[in-house]
């Protein structure tokens, strides 16, 4: 605990190789039960730069119907453990300051993401990426925007305990938690341990965040046969997608991401320009993320998968986001800085650009997949219509009701004890 | 010396027992305080620091929150209030004199520097809950703060300096025109002192200028009970427990006190001496707050302390009177000074209800 926060730099790549394991074991299940396709298999390598024009979108992974989520096998899914998963994620005494929770940033109202650029921060702070929804992310083998977390177990624990998000520590996490007379019975019932284990609140919140899944959007009925699931406008919009656009490049197979790191071309959050409470969290994450003293004095915009691997040309590249349920996640992009879909597909059709001419601090590394595109405003419309397929009913749901504290002895038997 | 005379205290006390209750002189090492020196911009600094809410996670509390001035900088209320979110399980003392200390908190588990209590108080998360990365970044975007940490000769704020200044400011927080100290006492402060270091016997442990052997000792303090009855309370003790690696914390019923230290089963609810400066304003009294007065502290250790199977041998019933008791009450009050209270002592600006952000960012060097 002291260590951890008084410790200067935290190296990343620890936990990059710390879950060297996982990807792979992630992988398989994806690809047998889902269909996914290869895309995630390479995703280290994907789009060095060098590659550039050899992948069109004619040699792209097909989109596909999204197939039941992979289970890890460490972690089976129950009724029992998928209840307690759902308190927890609601929770809001897994944090510091019994204020921010699972459910803080990924609220059910907000997209099970948070409605603003950048993520709302754990009280005191503000965070510098952009929420994103818990809608299917049991597909995805890694997690963040840079990947940094090869499970949902994972992700979970790493979000609870971050300086700008949950800001917990686990001794009283898991205090906590055994001072709830419900919760060490479910956790005793679902776990078999005497006390509630930390560890095993993240297990428990993954499986229920494993049921948090959507596979009946017209994509997936369209995919399955029902042809008049998509409308025609839509259909044209497919065929952009997958021919003129190009967005089958990156957004492809189930989960329409190659789950791959890229550089696009997005541009640095005005924010960080602007407010001091954002220009607070800049510094913290270049401190937190390992880098070098030149880097913390310089960086001027999020260097992404960098912090990963620290090779200079993954400076300002993140991770392909699913296009699944995006019709409820607005704003996009890692840093959000679109606040609608039309934004980004003109983002795109200019070949990485906003509307000012803004673009990524890193233009050396911007994938050479990202190019004007020369679509007409009628493509666009199209192309619009077409995403809103990725999205079927909005997943609403009321917060359950929290067990309460109560305490563990009673006045005689404090009474009682011998000293 | 105080150090000396404690080891031949407990000496005795093992080698002798009985014969320490009966009336005696001992030798009388308590004395006035040797003034420290300090670096002026440094503690204005640390001043400000110590009373910055910025300095803790969510910005809710600063040390101050705690270590209250009008209350001799230590907590009013028995149990320290604690981050948001949880309570506490120990009172926290004055830090008044505390730059004097060789060992700190109530079961001398810091015995290095106000350096590392600085820390261990700032990230410890049942207290201030700070990720002192996100502090830093937090003074760098104050400019008061990067004049003061330059004026101080700091250079840029960092979680470094912060330790030090911190410091630096408690050694401007020492007693003041402390009536034992001038000479100057009433009467019964006079009666007080020469039971004091007599007949009630309380120089054998509150000894030296800080009145304290800064040793622990068992006296047999009752437990709060709201530690453990108060899930609030409870989960912070729970936490403190688990991170200390103290064995079957579920299960405790008492706080361990400096057991936490050495894992010696004898050293069981032993704490560490309070100093006795200031105890006019920093009721109420012990590590967990239990003795609402001084009445009550005198009237506890006249009855021999309380019920522990560790208790001190040095602890016996001392069959003070009546005016016994008051007299020693007016020696103890004549150990407090004047009411550190005025700018001097507490940071009384306004700080910034926003960061300003820092101009033309994109061309200035993080």
């Amino acid at each position: 605990m002291i260590n951890n926060k008084s410790r200067n730099t935290q190296s990343t790549l620890h936990r990059v190789r710390g879950g060297k394991g996982s990807p792979g074991f992630m992988v398989l299940p994806v690809l047998l039960l889902a269909g996914i396709s290869t895309g995630c298999a390479t995703q280290t390598q994907a789009d060095s730069g060098m590659a550039a024009g050899t992948r069109v979108a004619a040699g792209s992974p097909s989109l596909a119907p999204l197939g039941p989520p992979p289970i890890p096998p460490d972690n089976k899914q129950s009724p029992e453990k998928i209840a307690l998963g759902k308190l927890l994620f609601f929770d809001v005494r897994l944090g510091g300051d019994a204020s921010t929770g699972c459910s803080t940033c990924h609220e059910p109202n907000q997209g099970w993401a948070w409605a603003e650029d950048f993520s709302r921060g754990y009280p005191g702070t503000v965070h510098w990426r952009n929420s994103q929804t818990i809608i299917n992310s049991a597909y995805n083998p890694r997690h963040f925007w840079a990947g940094s977390a090869s499970s949902l177990e994972k992700q979970a624990r790493s979000a609870a305990r971050g300086g700008v998000a949950g800001n917990g520590e686990n001794d009283i996490m898991e205090a906590r938690l055994a001072l709830i007379p419900d919760y060490v019975t479910h956790f005793r019932e679902v776990f078999g341990t005497e006390w509630p284990l930390i560890r095993d609140a993240w297990r428990a919140i993954a499986a229920y965040e494993r049921t948090l899944v959507q596979r009946d959007t017209p994509l997936d009925k369209y995919l399955q046969g029902d042809k008049a699931a998509l409308s025609e406008q839509q259909v044209r919009g497919k065929k952009l997608f997958e021919g003129k656009a190009g967005c089958i490049q990156c957004h492809n197979g189930a989960m329409a991401t190659d789950f791959s790191y890229y550089n696009i071309g997005i541009p640095p959050n005005k924010r960080w320009e602007e407010e001091g409470l954002a220009q607070i969290t800049f510094r913290f994450e270049q401190y937190a993320k390992g880098q070098t003293e030149e880097g913390y004095r310089t960086a001027k915009s999020d260097w992404g998968f960098y912090y990963r691997t620290k090779n200079k040309w993954d400076r300002g590249k993140f991770r392909t986001p699913t296009l699944r349920y995006t019709l409820y996640t607005a704003p996009y992009m890692h840093n959000g800085v679109f606040y609608t879909m039309e934004e980004v597909v003109d983002f795109y059709n200019r070949g990485g650009m906003d509307e000012e001419g803004r673009t990524t601090f890193f233009p050396e590394n911007k994938s050479q997949l990202i190019k004007p595109l020369g679509l007409t405003d009628e493509e666009k419309e199209d192309l619009l219509a077409f995403l809103e397929a990725f999205s079927g009913e909005e997943i609403l749901i009321d917060p359950p009701e929290l067990p309460d504290y109560a305490p563990l002895f009673t006045k005689q038997e404090l009474m009682e004890a011998k000293k | 010396m105080g150090v000396q005379l404690s080891k031949r205290c407990s000496l005795l006390a093992v080698t002798l027992g009985v014969v320490l209750a009966a009336p005696a002189v001992f030798a009388a090492d308590i004395g006035s305080l040797p003034a420290l020196k300090y670096d002026k911009a440094k503690a204005e600094l640390g001043k400000r620091l110590f009373f910055d809410v910025r300095l803790s996670g969510d910005a809710a509390i600063a040390c101050s929150t705690c270590h209250v001035p009008e209350n001799g900088f230590a907590s009013p209320t028995a149990l320290s209030k604690g981050y948001p979110g949880n309570g506490h399980f120990r009172n926290a003392s004055s830090v008044i004199n505390t730059a004097h200390r060789k060992v700190w908190l109530h079961d001398g588990r810091i015995g290095t520097s106000l350096n590392d209590v600085t820390r261990e108080m700032i990230t410890e998360d049942y207290i201030m809950n700070m990720d002192m990365r996100i502090m830093q970044e937090r003074l760098k975007q104050d400019p008061v703060y990067l004049k003061m940490f330059e004026d101080a000769g700091y250079g840029e704020p960092s979680n470094g300096k912060v330790r030090k200044a911190i410091p630096e400011y408690l050694k401007s927080l020492t007693s003041k025109n402390v009536p034992f100290d001038k000479g100057v006492m009433s009467a019964a402060a006079k009666r007080g002192m020469k039971l004091f270091t007599g007949k009630a016997g309380c120089v054998q442990c509150h000894n030296g200028p800080l009145f304290t052997d800064q040793k622990a000792h068992n006296t047999g303090v009752p437990e709060n009970f709201d530690v453990f009855l108060d899930p609030m309370n409870h989960q912070a003790f729970i936490a403190f427990a688990m991170f200390q690696g103290i064995e079957n914390y579920m299960n405790l019923k008492r706080d361990p006190g400096y057991y936490n230290v050495t894992l010696d089963k004898s050293d069981m609810g032993k704490f560490i001496t309070p100093s006795l400066r200031e105890l006019k304003y920093t009721a109420p009294f012990m590590h967990n707050g239990m003795l609402k007065t001084l009445d009550d502290v005198v009237a506890f250790y006249s009855n021999g302390g309380g019920e522990d199977g560790n208790k001190s041998p040095l602890l016996k019933p001392l069959g003070l009177s009546k005016s016994e008791r008051g007299d020693l009450v007016a020696f103890l009050l004549s150990l407090s000074g004047d009411p550190l209270t005025g700018a001097e002592h507490v940071w009384q600006e306004p700080y910034p209800e926003e960061y300003e952000a820092i101009a033309n960012w994109q061309k200035v060097r993080n």
